[in-house]
């Protein structure tokens, strides 16, 4: 894992890059598709669990120092829906050789469905009450079909990039 | 095994780095100093990447001279939201003489020293309404500063970096203002409703007279957080639940909030 640290740190900076500058503003039904958790829930259903975890974080925590957001929030669901996509993936569930075409977007799409719930559910346990109230169903439903759609491209991308470690320790 | 162990160690730091930064959100202070010393650090390289991510962003919409387009659009839209809140600030000045006629001298917004600022980044997800402008404490910017753009009050300054801050709008869900209208008899307090759906006020007395079309603007009471006679909002639909005694209503922003470039900070600050 530490030899794509490199890698993964860039790829996910760079994200967190699109995410601000360009998803920010590029609203579908007035709510921002949330890369930032897509880009874990990929790496995980590629199998690799300790760099999903990691993106998880670093790409959470570089958001939420540019939201007004209980702080870590975004980390902690993108932990939550990273781990559990990497328990499918490394059981080769959502694979992108082995498993039908469908299955790793239909899995994606079921984390961008939960992972704004989790957000809203999160909020509570840090006493915000109010986070809801932003169009819940809209992001769910926006994010589910923009996973369902990026959800192949960005896992091979976590493929690419988890096997440019690999090369490197060859 | 070992890769057992090596999920179990990345399960533990992330559980360790969660508890960090639960620790860090209850303590507030220490808080607050991450978050500006994190913001400060992020500004930087943010800047490059939006060099970068701005062409890609206009690439996408797919106009050969679009960014000129958008930039012209901004301009105006800015000029126009301008006009507009001169337009919609006329009414208040019948009552603001009044003031003025009984000794009150509370400020107005018209005479107040104002900083214009350009709109950087939006808030990255749908779970907060607010703003990052190019403006902050170097340029004489506070936190809770009054920010008015686009026809109206668009919100306040939350926090601020040497040459950056950023703004609540006022549809964020943690936004309440105090508003009023007409003679200013009554007060209400207008509440953000999320990214999407605008504003509302509740718990309005059935006595107060309103109908919809009607502009509200900030009462100016003292110690409140704005000054008096900024237009906030105008009366959409009015609800009135059988058998209660108050109304609800729902309020749409004289500000255009979905297409902020330019805004202008009032350089007044909340009394203690």
């Amino acid at each position: 894992m530490r030899r794509t640290i490199v890698p993964a740190t860039i790829v996910t900076i760079f994200i967190v890059a699109i995410q601000l500058d360009i998803l920010s503003s590029l609203r579908f039904a007035g709510t921002v598709v949330m890369l930032v958790w897509l880009w874990p829930v990929a790496m995980g259903l590629a199998g690799f669990t300790g760099l999903a975890v990691y993106v998880a974080l670093l790409g959470g925590v570089l958001v939420d120092t540019h939201a007004t957001t209980p702080f870590g929030l975004t980390a902690i669901v993108g932990v939550l829906v990273a781990y559990g996509a990497s328990l499918l993936g490394r059981e080769g569930v959502g694979d992108l050789d082995s498993a039908a075409y469908w299955v790793t977007p239909a899995l994606a799409a079921l984390a961008g469905f939960a992972a704004p719930l989790l957000y809203t559910i999160g909020g509570v346990f840090v006493f915000n009450f109010e986070l809801w109230r932003g169009g819940l169903l809209d992001m769910m439903v926006v994010n589910a079909i923009a996973f369902l759609l990026f959800a192949r491209l960005v896992t091979r991308l976590a493929r690419a990039v988890a096997s440019v470690g690999e090369r490197v320790r060859r | 095994m070992a890769s057992d162990r090596s999920r179990r160690r990345a399960l533990a730091l992330a559980g360790v780095a969660t508890f960090v930064v639960i620790v860090l959100y209850a303590t507030g202070g220490v808080f607050s100093g991450l978050r500006t010393a994190a913001n400060t650090v992020v500004e930087p390289f943010n800047w490059s990447v939006n060099e970068v991510a701005r062409p890609i962003g206009h690439f996408f919409a797919g106009a050969v001279n679009y960014s000129d387009v958008v930039s012209q659009n901004q301009k105006l839209r800015y000029e126009l939201g301008k006009a507009q809140q001169q337009s919609n600030q006329l009414w208040s000045y019948e009552r603001q003489l009044e003031q003025i006629s009984t000794e009150l001298n509370v400020p107005f917004v018209g005479s107040l020293p104002t900083v214009a600022a350009q709109v950087t980044t939006l808030s990255p997800t749908n779970f907060a309404a607010t703003i990052d402008i190019n403006k902050g404490r170097d340029q004489g910017i506070l936190t809770g500063m009054p920010v008015v753009a686009n026809g109206g009050l668009v919100g306040s300054v939350l926090s601020t970096t040497p040459n950056g801050a950023t703004v609540r709008l006022v549809s964020d869900t943690s936004s309440s203002i105090g508003v009023t209208f007409g003679s200013g008899a009554v007060d209400i307090v207008v509440s953000g409703r999320g990214v999407n759906n605008g504003l509302a006020a509740t718990s309005v007395p059935l006595t107060t007279t309103l109908s919809p079309g009607t502009f509200l603007a900030t009462d100016g009471l003292q110690g409140g957080l704005f000054p008096a006679g900024i237009p906030v909002a105008k009366v959409a639909t009015i609800t009135l639940t059988p058998g209660a005694a108050t109304y609800n209503l729902t309020l749409r922003p004289t500000a255009d909030l979905r297409h902020l470039s330019y805004v202008d900070v009032v350089l007044w600050e909340p009394s203690a």
